[in-house]
């Protein structure tokens, strides 16, 4: 499609994306002093992903081993999160569960991404009946409640943790495609978009070295917005049974199980909806940060 | 106005037709023979033969998606095979404690976002507006499900001031009604109100900046009045449509609404219906929500051309 593809840099300088990345990182760190609060967002998200990738050696205690001694103890400081029906220990099933939320509400954005993006893009890039076909799809598809496909596609498929990130995902895709049709369409008409194709650029590569380099900003914050909604979305699916299975440590699932015994211990509800709560926060919080950072003209 | 109207009309029949599609091709996608699927496991031969005949399984695939339309259409969308009762009656007398959550948490989200919206506005860049912004960031991010968890906890394990859950009709008890709502339709009613606050915020800084705004004031009218009379008004246009964008989002809660608080409605339906494998409830459930919200938001947009001079004149502002 592109015979030019593998060409040398072009002589012009017009041909270069014009985003300056080396200020990116210094202008992190004003956006940060600034504003306390997304950066305080950043910082426990990365908690939380410490807290997923190190499961194994914060919480000691296996997550599923049941204990018929331990049933429903109060929180202790031993056991700081107290113990569940099954006498689990809360605190390692919370940490553990991190790593599966993280999981869900990663991949399947990605997974919306890796479909969104490159369909909008094409649809914006080409226009005319492809367009409109892709467009009418992507309405119709909007058209279903989020969750309401999610459970849809989750009775297709069945109820597993990989089921619910790809229905997620697939519930996602159409902000995605949206998005980046409507960042191509106006991105399409910049001089250095026009300067590049008059140079003789394909299609391939005014696509990919021209436009996605001036969106992908744009994208990133999309993104960070995104991931919290899916985290709940995994957690509302697996509460309503249609995610992650049990013993698997969900947050969902553990408020599932909570849900029972709110009089008798409701340390059982108290932390797996707080774990949600503040990774959902701390994300859109950071968020916030990252789209003044990336798009300071936005501000 | 009326070329876009019909345009616009033209786009959600388009928009239904491949609703209709993706669910028709949804239910074929469900694993083994579709009569077992539509009849449900314990069905005799006769059963299946019955509704092979009915959906004409043995029909090409477009005929059979054409045979479903028509049915559909005419409000045949098979019948649930726990109950055995037609799906639009399973779920028409679902509807309205549905309706009813959704109209309470509408209210309680509209009298918490716009006065919070406008105060915001008007007061830009105080405490109040960093208050507002953080409260709706907070009922942004706070899990649904976990707040009602915690409301019961509080409202009815603690302090036992109302039910935790259980279901009385409207005009059976109206008052022992609202009692059980009314902590369900706070809980739905809260992300909604997070949206919907900062959308008025957003509008009204905008609309305060306009040039009549500055004309009433100078004028001499009082601040109030002019925020009220002159802005509210045309600020609240924007936020009528995130309101129809909204609704997806406000079935979708009440899934997880009516599954904690125990109620009866659309949403606790299609959950059992997903467990019992109850194919066809789902299959009709999933459809009439993705119909009535192009349909709603069709009526958003209409309501919206007719009320806004300036897309009456321009023939529509082109979101679509």
């Amino acid at each position: 499609m592109a015979p030019d593809a593998a060409s040398p840099t072009f002589p012009l300088a017009l041909a270069e994306a014009p985003a300056a990345r080396s200020g990116v990182l210094h202008r992190a760190w004003r956006v940060g002093r600034r504003r306390p609060a997304a950066l305080a967002g950043a910082v426990v998200v990365l908690l939380f992903v410490v807290m997923a990738l190190g499961a194994p050696w914060i919480a000691i205690t296996d997550p599923v081993r049941t204990d018929w001694s331990q049933i429903r103890k109060a929180p202790t400081w031993a056991r700081p999160f107290g113990t569940d029906d099954l006498g689990r220990d809360g605190f390692s099933r919370v940490v553990w569960g991190a790593r599966i939320s993280m999981q869900a509400g990663v991949f399947s954005i990605l997974l919306a991404i890796g479909i969104g993006v490159p369909v909008g893009l094409v649809a914006g890039y080409y226009r005319g009946a492809l367009d409109q076909a892709i467009m009418r799809l992507t309405d119709a598809w909007l058209a279903f409640p989020f969750l309401i496909l999610a459970i849809g596609l989750v009775t297709i498929l069945g109820p597993s943790l990989t089921n619910a990130t790809l229905a997620i995902g697939l519930g996602a895709t159409p902000t995605y495609i949206r998005l980046t049709r409507g960042l191509v369409l106006s991105t399409n008409q910049e001089d250095y978009v026009l300067g590049a194709r008059a140079l003789g650029a394909g299609d391939l590569r005014v696509m990919a070295r021209h436009i996605l380099p001036n969106i992908v900003s744009a994208i990133l914050v999309q993104a960070t917005v995104a991931v919290p909604t899916a985290i709940i979305a995994e957690a509302v699916l697996s509460f309503l049974g249609l995610g992650v299975q049990p013993p698997a440590p969900s947050w969902g699932t553990m408020l599932n199980a909570a849900q029972q015994f709110l009089e008798s211990a409701p340390w059982m509800a108290y932390w797996p909806g707080l774990a949600i709560f503040g990774l959902a926060l701390s994300f859109n919080l950071a968020g916030d940060g990252l789209r003044d950072v990336l798009d300071p003209r936005d501000y | 106005m009326i070329e876009f109207l019909v345009r616009r009309a033209f786009i959600s029949a388009v928009t239904l037709v491949l609703i209709s599609l993706i669910v028709f091709t949804g239910v074929r996608m469900i694993p083994g023979d579709p009569a077992r699927v539509m009849a449900g496991t314990d069905a005799d031969a006769a059963g299946l033969e019955e509704i092979r005949e009915k959906y004409g399984l043995h029909d090409p695939i477009p005929l059979q998606y054409l045979r479903w339309v028509g049915l559909a259409l005419r409000g045949d969308l098979g019948e649930s095979i726990r109950t055995r009762q037609s799906v639009a009656w399973t779920v028409a007398i679902k509807v309205p404690i549905t309706v009813e959550l959704a109209c309470l948490a509408l209210l309680i989200a509209l009298s918490l976002a716009i006065p919070a919206g406008v105060i915001a506005a008007v007061r830009r860049n105080t405490a109040w507006d960093v208050l507002a912004s953080a409260v709706s960031l907070c009922g942004v991010s706070i899990p649904n499900f976990w707040l009602g968890i915690m409301l019961i906890l509080l409202v009815s394990v603690r302090l036992g001031w109302l039910p935790a859950s259980g279901f009385v009709p409207l005009f059976e008890d109206p008052f022992a009604n609202v009692t059980r709502m009314i902590m369900p339709a706070l809980v739905l009613g809260t992300a909604l109100a997070a949206v919907l606050m900062r959308q008025t915020r957003n509008a009204m800084i905008e609309v305060l900046s306009a040039d009549y705004i500055r004309t009433a004031r100078s004028k001499g009218l009082a601040g109030f009045a002019v925020v009220v009379r002159h802005a509210l008004r045309n600020g609240l246009i924007p936020v009528v449509t995130v309101l129809g964008l909204q609704m997806g989002a406000l079935m979708g809660g009440a899934v997880v609404t009516e599954s904690i608080f125990v109620l009866p409605g659309f949403g606790r339906l299609i959950v059992e219906a997903v467990f019992t494998r109850d194919y066809p409830v789902v299959q009709g459930v999933v459809l009439i929500t993705a119909s009535s919200y192009v349909l709603i938001n069709l009526l958003v947009d209409v309501s919206y051309t007719v009320l806004n001079p300036r897309i009456r004149v321009n023939g529509g502002v082109d979101g679509a």
